[in-house]
């Protein structure tokens, strides 16, 4: 039940450590990756932007520098030549090869006279003769003097513009027209090469196509997008529409032509930012990766936390057994005191009935009133008796008061070697009668222990007697072997008390330091021996452990901290 | 041996009316206190050799007793008598002049050898001050009578 709960704790603590370690880390990592990207496309955009504006302007100055020569080779025309110079036929084929010279864009030339009469004509078509006056260009180069026509049929009913200037030299009002090819307009228009999708194209005010489209659009025909609407006289504009069939592209916008004409580059936005979906690939694997790379290393981090943590859970677990194991020591000792206590004062009274009792018998006997009978040897024997009992509630009581009786101890350096050897030495007899092989070894050099002597001697004869008892019990009066040695690890002391005698059970093993715990024959020990130990080397701040396999021996193990050397006088 | 006066302790009666009829058996006749201010007023009218004193008894506690014993008698010798949980202040009574102690349960052989102990103790001291008041007044016999006239 408990450890249930406390299995769900530990899952819940690792869900929320987690969940921190894999937001807090992702919060940052997402905002950066935005914002960057955000900036990215801004800055994309604005470049893009430019850059097919930058592309329409430079294109526009183009398209305009070429009409302007068109413009100018008329003029130069009208200069040399006169009217009546070119309506002789070789005159006008000479200036139209001079024209074509200059460019292959024309397709023909032709003189007209104030009245709008095609005076003379020079190209495929069958033209002279024919009257103007009324036709909308020829009305606007008699009123400005110059014009460029918009793409219309006219006789040829061919689609075409006409570039026309009026000249004024020799005394007669003239015009001179060339008509412009607009295969070969369209395709000069049209050379603007822009990623895969770029196109340019020409629109008039109206918004009817003046070259021809390389995706869609026939000559003339009127543009779909409404490009035109969106751009104000005059201004070049960038912006992004959707076209027919659902793409959306890049517009840039740039008047030319005395803002008759809207010069139209596009691109298809794909296209345009192809960079920027590079870019998102890039992002999206950083992303990836990084996300990746965070929920790994809050996995592995929160697995080693939720590991530390059970780790130190555990170890306060077993701090815990052991403050219980201890104070319930101190609480047993205490109130075993005041029993042991309160029942020796009984216990004198029955001894000195006891006494009594014996005395009044041996007078008895020694004055003869005593009759010999079996009644009386048992009398005899029972108050024996009585005297053994109380002799061992004595003894009882005697050994529990000094289990409890744990005073502070009075600290001294003790050399553990010399020490060892007083104390082998108060047993040394002992060992010989009941033919015990008692070794002591020490390692040199051993540095000191700070303990009560008195307790500590206390502690070895205890251990000294246990082993005493284990391996006469196994081995009889010959073949016991029990070994005390010493050496330390660092400022550990370590004195183990090795006999072969006959061990202790795995299961006894656990309870040996417990109180009144004995496994001695009833009468004969009252398991308060090693308890009294583990109490006084718990109180030197050393720790007492057991390691015996059964049938062949028990090592016990007492550990002490080391006196620190006290720093060298100056 | 058999002249020592005895005074037993106790606030347990049984055992002081028991030890005093083994002791009579003895040949020791022992007089009996059942608290610490009893015994300081039997010390007032009887002479007392060696005083076992419990150290545990209500009222006038044992260590208490003592001191006032050896106050007002410097020479009546005091074994305290302690269960082992008063050891410290067993010891702590022969700091304060208690000749030695005893631990309940005690049998009647070991009282009685350390209360013969004490008795010797206290007769050699007795011998003591004999030896130098004779010493004194050989050397200054006047003043050994005028002492003597004061008392």
């Amino acid at each position: 039940m408990a450890n249930n709960h406390k299995q769900t704790k530990i899952s819940d603590l690792r869900k929320k450590l987690l969940t921190a370690m894999i937001i807090v880390p992702a919060i940052p990592f997402f905002l950066v990756l935005a914002i960057g990207y955000y900036q990215f496309v801004k800055s994309l955009e604005a470049e893009t932007f430019s850059r097919i504006s930058r592309i329409a302007n430079d294109h526009r100055r183009v398209v305009q520098m070429f009409l302007d020569e068109r413009r100018s080779d008329l003029v130069f025309a009208t200069d040399v030549f006169k009217l009546r110079d070119l309506s002789q036929k070789n005159t006008l084929a000479k200036a139209f090869s001079y024209l074509k010279s200059q460019s292959s864009a024309y397709v023909d030339l032709g003189v007209f006279n104030q009245k709008g009469i095609h005076v003379a004509y020079q190209g495929p078509y069958e033209l002279e003769g024919k009257s103007y006056a009324n036709a909308p260009w020829f009305k606007m180069v008699m009123l400005h003097g110059y014009y460029i026509s918009d793409v219309f049929l006219g006789y040829r009913k061919v689609p075409h513009f006409v570039v026309a200037v009026k000249a004024t030299n020799g005394g007669e009002v003239w015009v001179l027209r060339a008509t412009i090819d607009t295969k070969f307009f369209t395709g000069f228009v049209e050379g603007v090469r822009i990623g895969k999708t770029g196109e340019a194209y020409i629109l008039n005010d109206q918004g009817m196509l003046q070259t021809e489209r390389r995706a869609s659009g026939m000559i003339m025909s009127k543009d779909q997008e409404h490009i035109k609407e969106l751009t104000p006289r005059g201004q070049s504009e960038a912006f992004v529409r959707k076209a027919e069939g659902g793409h959306e592209y890049v517009y840039a916008t740039a008047w030319l032509n005395d803002h008759k004409w809207l010069l139209v580059v596009r691109q298809e936005v794909n296209d345009a930012f192809s960079s920027l979906w590079e870019a998102t690939y890039v992002g999206v694997i950083i992303l990836l990766i990084g996300g990746a790379g965070i929920v790994s290393i809050a996995f592995l981090l929160t697995n080693s936390l939720v590991m530390r943590i059970q780790m130190l859970d555990r170890e306060k677990e077993e701090l815990d057994q052991q403050l219980i194991m201890t104070s319930r020591l101190a609480e047993i000792g205490e109130m075993s005191a005041g029993f042991a206590h309160e029942i020796n004062n009984p216990l004198q009274v029955i001894s000195a009935e006891q006494t009594l009792i014996d005395t009044i018998l041996t007078d008895m006997a020694q004055r003869g009133d005593l009759p010999q009978s079996k009644d009386t040897e048992e009398v005899l024997d029972s108050v024996a008796q009585i005297r053994q009992q109380v002799d061992r509630c004595g003894s009882i009581t005697q050994s529990i008061l000094k289990f409890a009786r744990q005073k502070d101890p009075k600290p001294e350096n003790v050399d553990i070697g010399e020490f060892m050897g007083q104390v082998a030495d108060m047993l040394r007899k002992k060992a010989e009668v009941n033919g015990i092989d008692l070794t002591v070894k020490a390692q040199p050099g051993l540095p000191k222990v700070n303990a009560d002597p008195g307790q500590l001697q206390q502690v070895l004869l205890n251990l000294l007697n246990n082993a005493f008892d284990a391996v006469t019990q196994r081995h009889g009066v010959a073949g016991g072997k029990v070994e005390m040695y010493a050496d330390n690890h660092g400022d550990q002391v370590t004195i183990r008390v090795k006999d072969n005698g006959h061990g202790i059970s795995q299961h006894n093993a656990g309870k040996i330091f417990r109180p009144f715990f004995s496994t001695k024959p009833v009468g004969k020990g009252t398991g308060l021996g090693l308890s009294v130990c583990y109490g006084i080397v718990d109180k030197m701040n050393g720790s007492m452990e057991v390691e015996s396999t059964e049938g062949e021996g028990a090592t016990f193990f007492v550990k002490l901290p080391a006196t620190t050397p006290a720093p060298p006088c100056t | 041996m058999n002249n020592m006066a005895l005074m037993l302790v106790d606030d347990e009666e049984r055992f002081l009316q028991t030890t005093s009829k083994l002791l009579a058996r003895k040949g020791l006749e022992a007089l009996t206190a059942t608290s610490g201010q009893e015994a300081l007023d039997k010390l007032e009218t009887e002479y007392v050799d060696v005083v076992i004193l419990d150290v545990k008894m209500p009222g006038m506690d044992g260590l208490e007793t003592l001191k006032q014993i050896k106050s007002r008698h410097p020479l009546v010798e005091v074994i305290m008598l302690t269960g082992h949980g008063t050891i410290d202040s067993a010891v702590e009574g022969m700091r304060t002049g208690a000749y030695d102690y005893l631990t309940k349960p005690c049998d009647l052989g070991e009282l009685l050898s350390k209360s013969e102990a004490a008795y010797f103790r206290r007769q050699v001291m007795e011998e003591k001050i004999r030896q130098a008041q004779v010493r004194r007044a050989a050397s200054s016999p006047r003043d050994f009578v005028r002492e003597l006239e004061n008392e």
